[in-house]
């Protein structure tokens, strides 16, 4: 009589059928509720195959130079359209006006297109933590105004043939040059566009005020008075064209993030077998004395959403623990989210500003990427938990140049502990 | 490698190894495949932390779990735990095939239920369900590192030896079950039931005299009353901690906040006191 009481307890409606069933003591298995359908689907999500990105160090300076389509993070950006660079308005953080400073590029072809020949995603933000947490508002914020970001990411594709490199894949032997010469970047971040020029010695070239008085308070005073002197003999720029692939100019910002070459890895790869024998002998509470009792114990210390979510998270990561990218681009791939809050619903990812269709998900960002940027750990210092990157879903091909998509960042929420 | 580029170079799309197309070995012979015969374990001793927190342990700035404790900080990651107490031991104590009814039959997975502890002050329970038992012991050990807490130990009688008991008498209580610990003289041993013994093992308390009421037979209000007696030790005011407490700045506190407001129960504040 009891065992039926407390099946009917826990409102399951096929109690009633296993009721029924004749059960001995050492038989009796718990009938489970259904809170713990998240987890199972979860378990079938995994059929997608995840390309994980791993970092490494370049492997001499002129490997990663946009002639050879790298996928990079860190230094500077290798702009796989060298001329019709990102607009100033765009290049900025809305927030506080600084220039931003590039995170990472990831080389995405779509083979089907012939317009996705060469395709590229650059992903810049500002290095200040206050405005990615004054960012973090403006995310929420829906169309049809465009809210200030912090975040930016930049898409550009292009054609098999086109003016920039020649049709033949690159050879890595030191040799590849790109088909023409890029346009003039700042001197200072070596990012952007530098369409601004020193007035005294016209050759060192800034794409923001900010970087020019960076640059002249650290070194430059002293330099331009010799440029300029050097440059009336002889008509040659030693600043700003990085264009050729043996002139590697070292820019003067000592704290950009240290650069890497992304490799990529199917997430399968890592998969192990998982398979231990089931026999566990030594455990404390019989078999026997399951029921209720065990269940409000598992209750107790099962852990909250919250805590499950990371859990599961941090077991995804466990099988390729150095990761720091994560791509997908099937129709019905999920970001891996760490926390349960500040998730977008499909309502706040905005369409594409060109062609107004949907935008889908691309990739993620980890936070391993911090570690290997080496960044600081102060309290004010930059952190959040992911980066997840919805781009076009048709990839859409207005016109040359760049073309913003949508990142949406998830910021650790702050406990008590943490003011 | 130049047949694959340029031959395949149309369908393929792109030159070189992008993203996006169940991604190629590579030319560069990474050799991250290779390394899966030798066997996994390498990769587990490698740990990139992803938290703030994790990062600033990994560095060694943050020296000893009672650091973490004083701020009150999440710990998100249990490579920390690892870290910073490496004598950590955990037992599994249960694992309960639970079924959930489907159309095609029942589905069974797996509850598996671990305590850990380093046998000096330190406990964490942790419960996960998965489809292998070895997964779900796996979740479990690592929920339970990260919800560690303290225990404070003390003395009977004589201050000889190291600490054994509890400091005094405390109670604790959830549901319907209060548990009453008081302190043992040497050679008592754990006087428990069976499962608050092997958490006051893990403990490392060596003697204790227990005393409980209410509905035991919930074993899960009756653990959770044991741990929350444990945490009380802690929390009990003795003539030792009378002394007026120097506060230290906490791992992330921003330093223009607390300079902003003057704050009257300053948890994290430098102040100089004259001893």
């Amino acid at each position: 009589m009891p065992e039926i009481m407390e099946l009917e307890a826990e409102g399951d409606s096929l109690d009633n059928f296993s009721s029924l069933q004749i059960k001995g003591e050492e038989e009796y298995q718990e009938q489970e509720s259904d809170d713990d359908d998240d987890d199972e689907d979860e378990d079938e999500e995994e059929q997608e195959t995840v390309t994980l990105g791993f970092v490494e160090k370049p492997k001499d300076r002129h490997s990663l130079l946009r002639q050879l389509f790298p996928s990079k993070a860190g230094g500077v950006p290798a702009w796989l359209d060298p001329i019709d660079l990102p607009s100033e308005k765009s290049r900025v953080c809305s927030i506080c006006g600084d220039p931003l400073q590039f995170v990472i590029q990831v080389y995405a072809p779509i083979a089907e297109k012939e317009s996705t020949f060469h395709r590229t995603l650059f992903v810049f933000m500002c290095p200040s933590m206050a405005c990615l947490l004054q960012d973090q508002h403006e995310q929420w914020k829906r169309a049809p105004n465009k809210p200030p970001r912090s975040v930016k990411v930049f898409r550009c594709q292009l054609n098999h043939s086109n003016p920039f490199y020649p049709s033949e894949p690159p050879r890595h032997d030191g040799t590849d040059k790109p088909s023409t010469v890029g346009a003039a970047l700042c001197s200072w971040c070596g990012t952007w566009k530098g369409d601004k020029v020193c007035s005294s010695c016209k050759s060192a070239r800034y794409c923001s005020e900010k970087h020019q008085m960076l640059h002249w308070r650290l070194g430059h005073k002293v330099d331009c008075q010799q440029i300029s002197i050097s440059s009336q003999s002889s008509n040659s720029s030693t600043y700003g064209s990085r264009t050729t692939s043996k002139e590697i100019d070292k820019v003067a910002n000592k704290s950009l993030w240290p650069e890497y070459e992304i490799i990529n890895e199917d997430e399968d790869s890592f998969n192990t077998e998982t398979s231990e024998g089931n026999n566990y002998s030594n455990s404390v509470v019989s078999k026997g004395q399951l029921d209720e009792t065990m269940k409000s114990l598992l209750d107790n210390f099962e852990g909250n959403d919250d805590q499950k979510c990371w859990a599961s998270f941090q077991e995804r990561i466990a099988k390729a623990p150095e990761q720091v990218l994560r791509y997908c681009r099937d129709t019905n791939a999920k970001p891996l989210w760490p926390m349960t809050s500040g998730r977008p619903s499909k309502a706040d990812i905005p369409k594409c500003n060109y062609c107004n269709g949907p935008r889908h998900f691309e990739f993620q960002i980890l936070p391993q990427l911090l570690y290997y940027f080496g960044v600081k750990n102060d309290p004010d210092s930059l952190d959040w938990a992911t980066i997840v990157i919805y781009s076009c879903a048709a990839s859409c091909e207005v016109k040359m140049g760049y073309k913003e998509e949508f990142a949406w960042v998830q910021l650790y929420s702050p406990s008590a502990g943490i003011p | 490698m130049a047949e694959r580029g340029g031959e395949r170079g149309g369908e393929r799309g792109g030159f070189g190894r992008g993203f996006g197309r169940g991604g190629g070995r590579g030319d560069r012979g990474r050799g991250r495949g290779g390394r899966r015969g030798g066997g996994r374990r390498e990769e587990e001793e490698k740990w990139v932390p992803v938290t703030k927190l994790g990062r600033l342990v990994k560095e060694g700035k943050i020296k000893s779990l009672e650091h973490i404790y004083l701020h009150s900080l999440p710990v998100k990651e249990h490579q920390i735990m690892e870290t910073l107490l490496p004598q950590l031991k955990d037992e599994v104590m249960k694992i309960m095939p639970v079924q959930k009814q489907t159309r095609a039959g029942q589905r069974t997975r797996f509850k598996a239920f671990v305590v850990v502890g380093d046998g000096n002050g330190h406990v964490g329970l942790g419960v996960k369900c998965s489809k292998e038992v070895a997964t779900a012991i796996r979740g479990s050990i690592i929920l339970a590192k990260l919800s560690v807490i303290p225990v404070r130990r003390g003395y009977w009688g004589n201050k000889i030896g190291k600490p054994h008991t509890v400091p005094c008498k405390v109670t604790g209580k959830c549901g319907s079950v209060t548990v009453r610990m008081v302190p043992a003289p040497r050679g008592a041993g754990i006087v428990a039931a069976r499962v608050p013994k092997k958490v006051l093992q893990f403990a490392g308390i060596e003697d204790v005299f227990t005393s409980s009421r209410g509905s035991t037979k919930t074993l899960g209000n009756f653990v959770k009353a044991t741990f929350d007696c444990l945490l009380k030790t802690y929390g009990f005011l003795t003539p030792d901690f009378w002394r007026e407490t120097r506060f230290t700045k906490s791992p992330f506190q921003e330093y223009t906040d607390l300079l902003a407001k003057p704050t009257t129960k300053a948890i994290i504040f430098e102040e100089d006191k004259l001893e």
